[in-house]
């Protein structure tokens, strides 16, 4: 090949400061009224905070019926109490800040984790426990199903998915916005999770419901940037969209793989949740 | 599949065609390269582009900021609106500078 060669930006700046680089965690804990013990749905239940002390913020927040938020002294991290229905989520969350050097367009861990609590706590964004996931899987009626496992198989099911919305009622509009999001997940399953994941279009009698399910180590954030570094693709959006164009998104990861579900409209619901 | 078609005309010129998604980088980066060469300015064609999404598009504002540093200015035309929604939406413009799209 001729030509001048692009160079990488010269000059990285760090604005990372010492003693901050702990790996960015991101954990969710289930506080139910009926239960002994919290439940965990995401991570581990090592938490900066003991068990009867979560537990207390977490009963407070459920009845009063709250979003609570707290800056955890000593630990840079943040728990975040989001009640919904008979229990109360308990979100951990440490990232580093100022983890993000000059000339990198992609998205900070810390900003990436902020989606998804806000997601959560305006009841966009659910996550689900194994058992939780297994009862979801087995709802609605499939209309089709494929294996995402690069570039070319992933465009094939951009293109099935558009033409199944289509029949489902989807209007141009919204079926492009639903394939966004399916690309941004399977992506996700593609650079994250293991390397494929398996696309299943579901008929939930008048809205349709995308599962994609990879394998991988489930999310973690730890390596959430793939080791490309900055010339790679990901900007680090892929949530942040699919928070913003489906109606309603369900998570479960854990170390043997992620899931995630979207379920979708044929027409954006009038009513739509608070924020 | 994305292709890409280099003319040399009053500045080199890549036709894009097809989706832009994870796939696109080394097409889009060797094109770039061999378009670049000693040129002030390199314009991508979007015309017929009928998918992006935020890998396409991390690609295309990677690109933009890596030719800045080497004196080379690359530059959009004719971004259909399937394009310019998701650029809007990962504030593309803010990213890669507003001389960036000539259209």
């Amino acid at each position: 090949m001729t030509g001048r060669p692009i160079r990488p930006l010269a000059e990285v700046t760090s604005l990372e400061i010492a003693g901050s680089s702990r790996p960015p965690t991101f954990k969710v804990l289930r506080y139910r009224a009926d239960a002994e013990e919290l439940e965990v749905v995401v991570g581990d239940d090592r938490l900066p905070l003991k068990p009867a002390d979560l537990t207390k913020l977490a009963r407070d927040a459920l009845a009063e019926r709250t979003f609570v938020a707290h800056t955890v002294p000593d630990d840079g991290g943040e728990l975040c109490f989001v009640p919904r229905d008979d229990h109360c989520d308990i979100l951990s969350i440490r990232a580093d800040v100022r983890r993000r050097h000059h000339g990198d367009h992609r998205r900070s861990p810390l900003e990436i984790l902020s989606d998804l609590a806000a997601a959560v706590a305006c009841g966009r964004l659910r996550f689900l426990t194994e058992a939780e996931l297994q009862a979801e899987v087995e709802r609605g009626s499939v209309v089709l199903s494929r294996p995402v496992t690069d570039s070319a198989t992933l465009a094939a099911a951009r293109s099935d998915v558009a033409d199944a919305l289509e029949e489902l009622g989807f209007p141009p509009e919204r079926r492009e916005e639903t394939i966004l999001c399916l690309s941004e997940a399977a992506t996700n399953a593609l650079v994250h999770g293991g390397g494929r994941g398996t696309l299943t279009l579901v008929d939930m009698d008048g809205r349709a419901r995308l599962l994609v399910a990879d394998a991988g180590p489930g999310l973690n954030f730890v390596n959430w940037q793939e080791p490309g570094g900055p010339s790679q693709a990901s900007m680090g959006y892929g949530y942040h969209i699919i928070l913003d164009h489906i109606d309603d998104v369900c998570l479960s990861t854990s170390p043997s793989g992620t899931t995630l579900i979207l379920d979708q409209h044929p027409r954006r619901p009038e009513v739509m949740s608070a924020c | 599949m994305l292709t890409a078609r280099l003319e040399q005309e009053a500045a080199p010129t890549i036709y894009l065609s097809g989706e832009m998604d994870l796939d696109c980088a080394d097409l889009l980066r060797e094109t770039v390269e061999r378009a670049a060469d000693g040129a002030e300015q390199v314009i991508l064609d979007f015309a017929d582009v009928t998918f992006i999404d935020s890998s396409g598009t991390g690609i295309f504002v990677r690109l933009c900021l890596d030719l800045q540093v080497t004196g080379t200015g690359l530059r959009a035309r004719n971004v259909p609106p399937v394009v310019a929604e998701v650029f809007d939406m990962l504030k593309v413009r803010a990213l890669v500078g507003e001389e960036t799209f000539l259209d």
